[in-house]
Formats: C-alpha cells, sequence, structure tokens
C-alpha cells in the first residue's frame, strides 16, 4: 500500500535548485523560477552547482532570505508565459509599494543576481521618489551623509582615540590630534580669506556645483542650509576637544597632590611670561609613588595598530611638544636634584617614556 | 567607443547601492534640476551623477570653461549651450563680441570625441568650426543652430559632406551668409539617416533635386521645414515621398496652381495623417489655404511667425484644428483672429503675437486689448503669452489675467515706449500689478508702456516664483530696480534697458547677484565708478562694460554682469572692459 502510494507521486515531482544565503540558509527553488536570474543561470550551467543541498548555490551578500523571498516571487510571476502586458504591469506596480529601505534592498539584491527588468523597475521607482526632493531631503529619505568637503572627511581622521586604560601615551597622541584639528581648522579659516581675496583660486565644489548645472537661488539656500550645518558640527567638534583637553589635564595632574592642584600651579604651566616670578613661590613636590608605576614601563612600545595611526604630522607635532619640556622640567623639578629625560619618538615612530630617576 | 570606468577600490561597502544601480538611477532624472540636487546630496551620489551624467546644459558660455566641464563630466553625449546677452536680438550687442565655438569644440575634441549633438543658441560659429565639428567627431548625429552668427552655407556644405550618422540638422533665425543652396547635394548618396531638417530661415534657391532625393531616401524623416524658395508643386512633390512627416514647414506657400496641381497637392496633405507642428507660409494666398484643411486634425502647434494672414484666412483654417494647444501669428490677423482663437481653440496654452511690422507708424491694423481679452475668455489653459500690440489698458490686463490665472510667462511689449492706458491715460502699473497679484505661478515677466516705480514695487512684493524679467523704458528713480532685487527671492535673469536706474540701484544688488545668472543694463544712469565698485566688492562676478566712442569717458552705457567660475573672459575683444 505505502509503496503503491509512493509509485503514484514520484512522476509529478518538479526539477528544483538548491541556494543558499549569506546567512547559511538553505532552500529549495523551482528550477524554472531560480533560473529567471541571470546569475543563477549561469552558475548552474557552469559549475553544476544547485542540484543537491550539499551542493547549494551559494548567493551573493546582498542577497538576503527576506530579499529572496520577493525577487522569487518577482521570478515566480514574469517566468510564466501568457501573461498579458498589462497583467505584468500590474503586477509590477503594486510588487513595488514598499517603504524605500526595503527598495534600496531590493534593487542591490536585484543587481547581484542580474536580475535586469526588475533592477529597472525598482531604479525607476527610486527615481521617482528622488524627482522634486531637496538635497536634505533626499539624505533624510536615505540615510546618507552631509560629506561633500574634504576638509570634513580629514578632520574625522583625526578622532581622539578611546584612553580607557589610562594610557599616558594615549593620552599625548588625543593631544597632538587635538592640535592638529585645531590647525585644520585655522587653515580652513585661512583659505577662505583667501578665497575671497583671490577670485581666481580654486573654488569649492558646491561653487562648481551651482554654476555647472545653472542652479537658481534655490541651490543658494540649499548651500545657506549646508553651511548652518557644518558649523553646527565644528561647534560640536570643538566640544569634545574642550573636554578632552580638560580631561588630559586632570589626568596629567592626577600624580600631584590635591593640595597644589590650583590656579597659580596651572597658569606657570601655560604662562611662560612671567613663569619666572611665580616659580619661587611653588613649593616641593614628591613624585616617588607613582613614578615608580612608571618606571615598570619603561621598555613597553606602541602596539602595532596604535603605530599605523601616527603619521608624519603627529611626528613633528611630537617634536614641537618636546621643544618645550625644558621649561617644564624646570617647574616640576624644583627642589629636587634629579634630571628628567623628555618623551621622543624614534625613527620607527614608536615612543619610549625615559626616566633617571635616581632614589634617594 | 570604450567608457571609462572608476576602479572598484572607490567604492564604499557602506553604500545603499552599487555603483552602476546609483547610476542608473542618476540616469533616469530627466529634470535638470532635480540632477543638480542629487549631485549635491553627499560624495557618493555627486560621483555617480558625475559619472552618468550624458547632457549637459550651460546657460552662459562664459559661466564656466570647457576644462572646468570636463574635468567635472567625463562622459557627455550632448551639449547646449548658450552665449550672448538676449538683448543682442535687439542689436545691443555690437558685432565681434564673442561667444565663440571654437574653443569649446576643441577641448571637446580631446575630452569628447563620442560626443553625439550640440545645440547652440546665440553662439559664433564660423565654417572653420563647422568643419571641424564635422571631421572630429565620428559619431556626430544632431546640430541645432538658434539665432547664431558668423557661418555660411559653407559650413553647412562640411556638415552635409562628413557627418555620416547625422540625424537632425536644424537651423533657426540664425544670421548666415546664404551662398548657395548647392550644400544639400553633398549628402552622399549612402546617406539615410535624417529625422529632422530644418533650413526654413535661408533665402536662396536650394537645389531642389539634391532635396528631393535626399528625402526621398532618409525613411525616418519625421520634420521637414523648406525655405522661401520651395514652390507649392515642389512641396507637393516632396508630400508625396514622406507622409509620415510630424513637422512640416511649408515654404512660401505661393504660385499659380493649375486645377490639376491643387488637387494633387489637396491630395498630398491628405495623406499627411501625423503632422503635429505646421509652419511657413511666408508667402500665404487665402485661395490655397483650404489644401490644408484635411491636414490640421491633429495640429498642435501652428507657427505663422511669418505668415501674413488675415483675420478671415485664420479663422476658417482654426475650425479645423481641434486640438490646438500652440499658435504663434503676425498682428494682420487683427482682433477679429484672434476672437476666431478664442472660439475655436479650448486646449491653447501658448499664444505669441508678433509685429508684421514694428517701425510702421501710420498703419492703423494689429492687435489690441479686444483681441486679447477675447482670447482670454475662450482659452482657460493659457500659460505663455508675448503680445506686441499697440495699444493697451489696466482694465484689460486685469481681465486676462483673471480669466487665465496660470501664467508662467507674461510678456506684453506695448510698441510706443512710454505709452500710457489709451483710455485713462493712467500708468499702466495696475496692470502688471494686477498680473503678479493674480499669476503666482509666474516665472518670466517682460513689462513695457508708461510705468512708475510703483510697477517694481508690485513685484517685489508679490512675484515670489519670477526667474526673469525685462525692463525697458520704464521706473522712475533707483526705487524701482532695488524693490526688484530685494524682493525677488528666484530671479536669475535681470535685463534692462533706457531706465533711470542709477549707481545706488546697481549696488543694493550686492548680495543678490551671486545667485543671479546675469544681469543687463543698458543706456541707464550707471557711471564707471559706481560700476568698477561693483566688482571690487564681488570678486567672483565678472564685470564687464561695452566701450563705444560716442559715450562719455565716464558713463557705463552698456553693462553685463554674470556669475563665473571660470574668471575673466581670456578673448575679450577691446571695446570689452572687465573690471
Amino acid at each position: 500500500m505505502f509503496d503503491a502510494a509512493m509509485a503514484v507521486v514520484k512522476p509529478e515531482m518538479k526539477s528544483y535548485i538548491w541556494l543558499q544565503t549569506v546567512d547559511g540558509s538553505i532552500q529549495q527553488v523551482e528550477e524554472e523560477v531560480a533560473m529567471f536570474c541571470p546569475m543563477i543561470c549561469q552558475e548552474v550551467l557552469q559549475t553544476g552547482l544547485g542540484s543537491s543541498k550539499t551542493y547549494a548555490i551559494s548567493l551573493p551578500q546582498r542577497v538576503n532570505p527576506a530579499m529572496l523571498g520577493l525577487i522569487l516571487d518577482y521570478c515566480r510571476f514574469h517566468q510564466v508565459p501568457g501573461h498579458s502586458n498589462k497583467e505584468r504591469k500590474t503586477f509590477d506596480e503594486k510588487f513595488i509599494r514598499m517603504d524605500t529601505k526595503k527598495l534600496c534592498e531590493l534593487t542591490s539584491a536585484a543587481d547581484s543576481l542580474q536580475l535586469k527588468p526588475l533592477v529597472d523597475l525598482t531604479s525607476r521607482a527610486l527615481a521617482r521618489i528622488i524627482e522634486g526632493k531637496t538635497p536634505e531631503e533626499i539624505r533624510e529619505t536615505f540615510h546618507l551623509p552631509d560629506d561633500l568637503t574634504e576638509d570634513l572627511c580629514q578632520e574625522e581622521k583625526l578622532e581622539p582615540l578611546r584612553n580607557i586604560t589610562d594610557d599616558p601615551r594615549i593620552r599625548l597622541l588625543n593631544r597632538l590630534y587635538a592640535r592638529k584639528r585645531k590647525e585644520l581648522k585655522e587653515r580652513k579659516k585661512l583659505k577662505d580669506v583667501e578665497v575671497e581675496e583671490e577670485p581666481k583660486d580654486e573654488r569649492s565644489v558646491e561653487d562648481l556645483l551651482s554654476f555647472i548645472n545653472g542652479a537658481d537661488g534655490d541651490i543658494k539656500g540649499t548651500r545657506a542650509n549646508k553651511n548652518k550645518k557644518k558649523n553646527r558640527r565644528r561647534k560640536d567638534h570643538a566640544k569634545d576637544i574642550s573636554s578632552e583637553n580638560t580631561n588630559e589635564n586632570d589626568k596629567e595632574l592626577n600624580p600631584l597632590p590635591s593640595a597644589y592642584h590650583d590656579v597659580n600651579f596651572d597658569n606657570a604651566l601655560e604662562a611662560s611670561a612671567s613663569k619666572h616670578s611665580r616659580t619661587q613661590n611653588l613649593p616641593a613636590i614628591n613624585f616617588s609613588p607613582k613614578f615608580e608605576f612608571i618606571d615598570g614601563d619603561v621598555d613597553d612600545d606602541l602596539d602595532p595598530a596604535m603605530k599605523e595611526e601616527l603619521d608624519r604630522e603627529v611626528e613633528d607635532f611630537a617634536r614641537r611638544l618636546n621643544s618645550d619640556w625644558p621649561e617644564r622640567m624646570q617647574i616640576l623639578s624644583l627642589g629636587q636634584d634629579r634630571r628628567l629625560v623628555p618623551i621622543s619618538m624614534n625613527s620607527n615612530g614608536s615612543t619610549h617614556l625615559y626616566t633617571g630617576f635616581d632614589q634617594r | 567607443m570604450m567608457e571609462c570606468r572608476r576602479k572598484k577600490e572607490n567604492q564604499n561597502p557602506n553604500s545603499t547601492f552599487p555603483d552602476e544601480v546609483l547610476e542608473r538611477i542618476s540616469g533616469m532624472l530627466k529634470s535638470r534640476k532635480d540632477k543638480s540636487t542629487v549631485s549635491l546630496v553627499c560624495k557618493e551620489w555627486y560621483n555617480a551623477e558625475r559619472w552618468s551624467r550624458r547632457s549637459v546644459f550651460i546657460g552662459n558660455c562664459y559661466s564656466v570653461s570647457p576644462e572646468i566641464l570636463t574635468r567635472r563630466f567625463p562622459n557627455i553625449r550632448s551639449v547646449t549651450l548658450k552665449g550672448k546677452p538676449r538683448f543682442s536680438d535687439f542689436n545691443l550687442v555690437p558685432a565681434n563680441w564673442g561667444a565663440d565655438i571654437h574653443s569649446w569644440l576643441v577641448v571637446f575634441a580631446g575630452k569628447y570625441p563620442w560626443l553625439e549633438e550640440l545645440r547652440l543658441k546665440r553662439m559664433t560659429v564660423t565654417d572653420e568650426s563647422l568643419e571641424f565639428l564635422a571631421l572630429q567627431f565620428p559619431n556626430f548625429k544632431a546640430l541645432s543652430l538658434l539665432s547664431c552668427d558668423g557661418f555660411s552655407t559653407d559650413g553647412l556644405a562640411s556638415i552635409a559632406t562628413n557627418c555620416k550618422n547625422l540625424t537632425e540638422l536644424d537651423i533657426q533665425e540664425n544670421g548666415i551668409e546664404d551662398k548657395s543652396g548647392n550644400w544639400l547635394g553633398c549628402f552622399p548618396d549612402s546617406f539615410t539617416s535624417l529625422e529632422v531638417l530644418n533650413f526654413a530661415n535661408l533665402h536662396n534657391d536650394v537645389n531642389f533635386d539634391a532635396l528631393e532625393k535626399l528625402v526621398c531616401r532618409c525613411k525616418s524623416l519625421k520634420t521637414l521645414k523648406v525655405n522661401k524658395s520651395v514652390t507649392l508643386e515642389q512641396l507637393q512633390r516632396l508630400l508625396v515621398h514622406v507622409p509620415q512627416l510630424g513637422e512640416l514647414g511649408t515654404g512660401s506657400f505661393s504660385q499659380e496652381l493649375t486645377a490639376q496641381q491643387c488637387s494633387d497637392l489637396e491630395s498630398a496633405f491628405k495623406n499627411c495623417r501625423n503632422l503635429h507642428t505646421l509652419s511657413g507660409l511666408w508667402v500665404a494666398t487665402a485661395q490655397y489655404l483650404p489644401v490644408l484643411y484635411s491636414a490640421c486634425t491633429n495640429l498642435t502647434f501652428l507657427n505663422f511667425s511669418y505668415a501674413p494672414l488675415d483675420s478671415d484666412g485664420l479663422a476658417k483654417l482654426l475650425v479645423h484644428c481641434p486640438k490646438l494647444q500652440r499658435i504663434w501669428v503676425v498682428d494682420t490677423v487683427e482682433d477679429k483672429g484672434l476672437e476666431a482663437v478664442g472660439s475655436h481653440c479650448p486646449l491653447l496654452e501658448e499664444l505669441r503675437v508678433f509685429p508684421a511690422d514694428p517701425f510702421d507708424e501710420g498703419i492703423v491694423h494689429g492687435v489690441t486689448e479686444s483681441g486679447f481679452i477675447a482670447v482670454s475668455q475662450g482659452c482657460p489653459r493659457l500659460h505663455y503669452v508675448l503680445y506686441f500690440c499697440r495699444q493697451m489698458t489696466n482694465a484689460a490686463v486685469a481681465t486676462v489675467v483673471q480669466n487665465c490665472p496660470d501664467f508662467t510667462h507674461f510678456r506684453l511689449c506695448i510698441m510706443h515706449p512710454g505709452q500710457p492706458d489709451y483710455l485713462t491715460q493712467e500708468s499702466m502699473d495696475e496692470a502688471f500689478g494686477a498680473v503678479v497679484k493674480t499669476c503666482t505661478k509666474l516665472q518670466r515677466l517682460a513689462v513695457s508702456g508708461y510705468l512708475t516705480d510703483l510697477t517694481f514695487e508690485y513685484i517685489g512684493k508679490y512675484a515670489k516664483n519670477l526667474e526673469t524679467l525685462s525692463v525697458a523704458f520704464a521706473g522712475s528713480s533707483d526705487w524701482g530696480m532695488r524693490c526688484v532685487l530685494d524682493g525677488c527671492p528666484k530671479l536669475r535673469k535681470l535685463e534692462v534697458r533706457d531706465c533711470p536706474f542709477g549707481n545706488g540701484a546697481l549696488l543694493s544688488g550686492l548680495g543678490k547677484y551671486e545667485s543671479m545668472r546675469s544681469l543687463w543694463m543698458s543706456d541707464c544712469n550707471l557711471t564707471m565708478n559706481g560700476v568698477r565698485l561693483l566688482a571690487k566688492e564681488m570678486p567672483r562676478l565678472n564685470v564687464e562694460v561695452i566701450k563705444e566712442e560716442t559715450y562719455e569717458t565716464h558713463q557705463a552705457k552698456k553693462v553685463y554682469v554674470y556669475r563665473s567660475v571660470a574668471g575673466p573672459r581670456r578673448d575679450a575683444p577691446p571695446f570689452v572692459l572687465t573690471l
């Protein structure tokens, strides 16, 4: 009885293609539906894959299970002969009714499967979404960055490193990065002034855009908005830098007894002009407990990842910072007969901290 | 043929789409504004738009250099360029002013060797440039020259001889040296690709045998506009070969015909079932208009701007044009003809009425406020009007815009400068006040008649979508121009001639000119010092004065101001001073 039932079912079985998405899930798809995708068709013909679960075709990364489901729905409908053009058009119009994010994912997935009719359909839908919008609106709809100026990109490379372990070397790097960011801003301001003074200087991208595109007042308004946004971002950066500087100051002064953490001392550190008269009033300072800890790290190098973060300009900053060291040493070493050795960069770009402390 | 392809390394793994998809989407955007918007979104979209763009429009050939253009858009196939200021149409720009296409073509030959289309307006084009164009661009397909000068039929011969893939040759309203009609014979016998042929404004007799052979073998021809020298009999012979035409320019439409010839012509027109645009009739004879009637069923555009029809002839023709959307006529149709337009053209969107003889003072004909009102009553969809007339009233204009509030282009030209409302003798201020108050979509406005500063107060207060304003013989003081500059946020072109606006008005727009395409001021109250101050304050503008001997040295009689990323002109003639 059971064998008889099997015999009846067997002749009706279809051919199937096995497909695997990037998350590892595997599914079985009717052959004529799957082969409607040129990429899958090529894989089957060229490699013979797809005939079993063990030899499933691996789909591109952009095709996740949800997108694959949608694409197969599209293929199921369109690979059937006999639908009228009107029916196909009606199906397409309903098919692309989805939110923009999903439409973007579907476009990418269809493109990776080389399913041109679907790519054209979704691209046209996305073009219709774009029509009539302002740049701001498009950025919002598609979650895009406002990154059209070079300086902004460059500044992003100088984000402070996170100093989880309170490493003095990272504090130093962050201070150097902060200095460079500040210099970039000053250079940018200078560049703006130069642009105003010398009309033949190369224009910003936005100027070229508006002129070449024959832009009207709307673009002018857009540019104003963009400037406003850039200003806000710059302010945020300034705040971050200020906050970072404050943290650095606190950490640097941490070894000192709290009794001496006062305004006069800070002023002495910052005001080189009158430091001589002020130093006379400073009391002796005992560094022993903290510097014993630092002794243990004397031969450590920066780890390779951190080394790669450093570049020539940071080294220049460090050298410039070193040139100020003698003055600071003089302040810090009052009442001491010991010499301190400054932090320096070696030719490989690594940082060594040397101490010559003698225990008495 | 290989397109330049960006390196894969540049692809951003976090991007919304692969580059080819983003470029495809960008390529699907039809409007120039949308393309411009996409390029301002972010760096990735800027690049997608940059690489996918195939056609570019440049509204002023001195606002950008060919080097900047080719650097920005590497894959252009079609270029549209405009040159001289528009007032060159009124002989206000001297000869040899510039706008020569050749330097652009030289750069394009190196960077855009696959250029296919070139559309030029008010540019200077020499025969040498046309020969260069014909020889350097093997894929060249379409040439459109509108209001250009500097070339002759020798240049056309070069194009005909060498452009193997030509589909469009559209020569219209040019200052051309028409040496002979033999250029038509220069198309090779193997040439069959032509779709558009327009030489309506040439004057010489053409080689008709060559034309007939050309028309016979170009099976895709859909636009044919012939010049005056083509007779009705010759037209009939052509039409027999190309009944599929969509656009026809008839030539003179005047000849003594036998009854048989007349019958043959009528039969030829009867077979033209696809005609949507008709122009020509340079010397129309009312006697032969009926042969056209059967071909008018699908007409949407009648261009009779050179056809001296009378009102009766026009009225009888319009009965047969139920789908007309655009009509250009000469004022010989008089008010009665315009009443016929109002009666028979409910779908009309655009009306242009040109003066047959703008300098004729004695003859009492032409159109008046009566015809204007009649059209507005019968054509509620009207949104573009260019109306040359000899008299007008405030009340009539107010009635017109009440009837048709959707005007985007309103150009009224009362032909006698400084003429008031002819009934009340008041200024025409309230007329244009009504226009800008009622027509909120107004983009282009041309004013005329006796006007005080009040007109410009109205414009500054109400015309919030205005992009182009033309002013002649109008205004009372600087205040008028200041109102416009302060009040019209989308203004892109301001054209002023013979108005009392001075340095104060000019300098009041300092914050405005960089967002405008151009400003033209001629025969106003500007001085060289005022214009120099503008140039000093706005270094990114090109401020040019056209110096002519007849003026005092301290006066700036012709001033042209435009924004440019290309810097000062490199080809300015001696009479153009760049400040």
